[in-house]
């Protein structure tokens, strides 16, 4: 079977800054990969382009076997990417249910159906309490909660998590570490973007490196902590000797 | 919790007819014309208002040239009166027509841009269509357009007796813009309107194509004021460019939203209930000195209104949906 999500030499130049290059990467049905890297390594920009922000300088991607280079973000969510924001991008005005219910309308047309399946989802992740109150007055948290919820209810193939776990207490990322765990579980690949490795690793079945916009190395969690690559990177050649 | 919410939207929809039927009922007891006069020019705004609100309440694109498919309306219906013979009927759903398209038009190039300089647009824009009505000889140039009457038609849309006929029309213009914006509410288009408004890029990663919805709420929006413009026209029997596409009617749509609660369905009722009488009322009692008291005391107090409540005054009757659905 193909994957799920595939990069084709993706370069992506800023005025004359090379964010991505050359980045070919693929993502496998039902797979959690985590995509890593220190900052600046092009890891958002990668994310940006495969949720269709902006198209590609060159290369392409491909989608479920078809290729969404060209297609603007909204067309990308009709086909099954689903996405949440590093700085979380609530509906500041509107209530928890019906920030939901605007992901779910890509699937349901009937309003009362769509109401109920961002009911569902809000249970699923451990909102439905917080239903009716405006977006506005969560919680940092809550509000990554609210939105992958919001990206769940558009019913994705893939899920892009930007970050959904860095700057959480220990008690929340493990409650979010869990909340990815379950998500797999309902057969939705998850593609997330972290930089925080202790959280990352044990959750994701493979890991890219991204450093300086070019894919770095790529594989197993407990490989890609013990390549000497990896840590000089993060850390700088000096920490890497004798690794 | 699905339960609270229909019965909380079933509440407001009787709420409304209530307040319809009592509307309906006030002229029975107040014959008195000026009177009768505010009444109608109440509703007109109210209605023009809640249109004004689905673009640029829901929708969140803040249009000060509103004016100009108010005008559109009107003259559309004037023009085909006077040249063609056509009933007000008919020019009321043309105006709505037209000003629909050219709101579509227009907003192909101006919802690229955002803020201040979309409203900066619709302003200009608005201003160049007046200039251009006063110089189009066809429709009259700046003399404007005189609709011949002849005695009471319902067919011709005239009454020359009676106020309560525009009356009763504006009451059913308001019921329908009430009706329109309580449906689109709870529509797939409210939802993405208002998730426009809030965050574009978050809109477009949940498939809500941002430009297209921006559209629709401007063609809806266009029609609704359209169609108010055509009673215009109808109510006052003489239009020129100043009198239905000034500035002023941009501002007097957007007031009553503002004041009452922007992006709520009551709010532009409750601000035109509001806004429009102190008007009249300020204009008639201390307007006479020439000096401008009226307008010094009206703007006065909007400032006040506007201080005490910046979120509109809906707020003042906060069984809000919150409380509902709990």
């Amino acid at each position: 079977m193909t994957a799920l999500l595939e990069t084709r030499g993706i370069t992506q130049r800023f005025a004359g800054l090379v964010a991505n290059s050359d980045v070919s990467i693929s993502v496998g049905r039902g797979e959690i990969v985590g995509l890593i890297g220190p900052n600046g390594a092009g890891k958002s920009t990668l994310f940006n382009l495969i949720a269709g922000v902006f198209r590609p300088t060159q290369g392409s991607i491909l989608f479920d076997g078809e290729d969404v280079t060209h297609l603007p973000a909204a067309e990308r969510c009709l086909r099954g990417v689903g996405r949440t924001f590093q700085v979380v991008k609530s509906f500041e005005t509107m209530s928890v249910i019906d920030n939901v219910i605007v992901g779910a309308l890509v699937r349901n047309t009937v309003m009362r159906v769509a109401r109920r399946r961002a009911h569902e989802v809000l249970d699923f992740c451990g909102l439905a309490a917080r239903a009716n109150v405006p977006a506005s007055d969560l919680i940092p948290s809550e509000k990554r909660r609210l939105e992958v919820a919001r990206a769940l209810a558009t019913e994705p193939k893939l899920l892009l998590l930007d970050e959904v776990l860095t700057g959480l207490t220990p008690v929340e990322a493990e409650r979010g570490v869990e909340l990815v765990r379950k998500v797999r579980g309902t057969g939705v690949t998850v593609l997330m973007v972290e930089h925080v490795m202790e959280i990352v690793m044990p959750l994701v079945d493979r890991a890219i490196v991204l450093d300086l916009g070019k894919v770095l190395v790529e594989g197993k969690p407990a490989d890609i902590v013990r390549n000497p690559k990896v840590i000089s990177a993060y850390l700088g050649d000096r920490h890497a000797v004798g690794a | 919790m699905d339960e609270a919410f229909t019965q909380g939207r079933r509440r407001e929809l009787l709420t409304a007819a209530g307040l319809a039927i009592v509307a309906a009922l006030v002229p029975l007891f107040v014959k008195d014309v000026y009177v009768q006069n505010i009444m109608v020019l109440t509703l007109m705004y109210g209605a023009l208002s809640q249109s004004w609100n689905i673009l640029s309440g829901y929708c969140g694109q803040i249009s000060l040239g509103h004016a100009l498919y108010f005008g559109l309306g009107a003259y559309t219906t004037a023009l085909l009166f006077t040249k063609f013979g056509v009933l007000p009927w008919f020019g009321m759903l043309a105006g709505g027509a037209i000003s629909a398209v050219i709101a579509m038009a227009l907003g192909y190039p101006c919802f690229r841009l955002r803020g201040h300089y979309f409203v900066i647009a619709t302003i200009v824009i608005a201003e160049i269509a007046l200039l251009l009505f006063q110089n189009w000889n066809f429709a009259g140039a700046a003399l404007g357009i005189d609709i011949p009457v002849r005695g009471d038609s319902w067919l011709k849309f005239q009454f020359t007796r009676s106020k309560l006929p525009y009356f009763y029309f504006a009451l059913g213009l308001a019921c329908i813009a009430w009706l329109v914006t309580w449906w689109l509410e709870d529509s797939k288009w409210g939802y993405w309107w208002r998730a426009v408004k809030d965050n574009p890029e978050a809109a477009e990663s949940l498939g809500v194509v941002v430009f297209n919805s921006k559209m629709g709420a401007a063609a809806v929006s266009a029609f609704l004021t359209a169609v108010g413009g055509s009673f215009y026209a109808q109510f006052v029997s003489y239009i020129d460019p100043e009198s239905v596409m000034g500035f002023q009617f941009s501002l007097l749509m957007a007031l009553p939203a503002v004041l009452g609660g922007i992006g709520t369905l009551w709010g532009p009722l409750l601000g035109a209930v509001i806004l429009i009488p102190l008007t009249e009322l300020t204009r008639s009692f201390i307007g006479g000195s020439g000096r401008g008291v009226d307008l010094i005391v009206y703007g006065t107090l909007i400032v006040l209104i506007s201080l005490a409540r910046p979120q509109g005054l809906v707020g003042l009757f906060a069984r809000s949906r919150k409380a509902v659905a709990r």
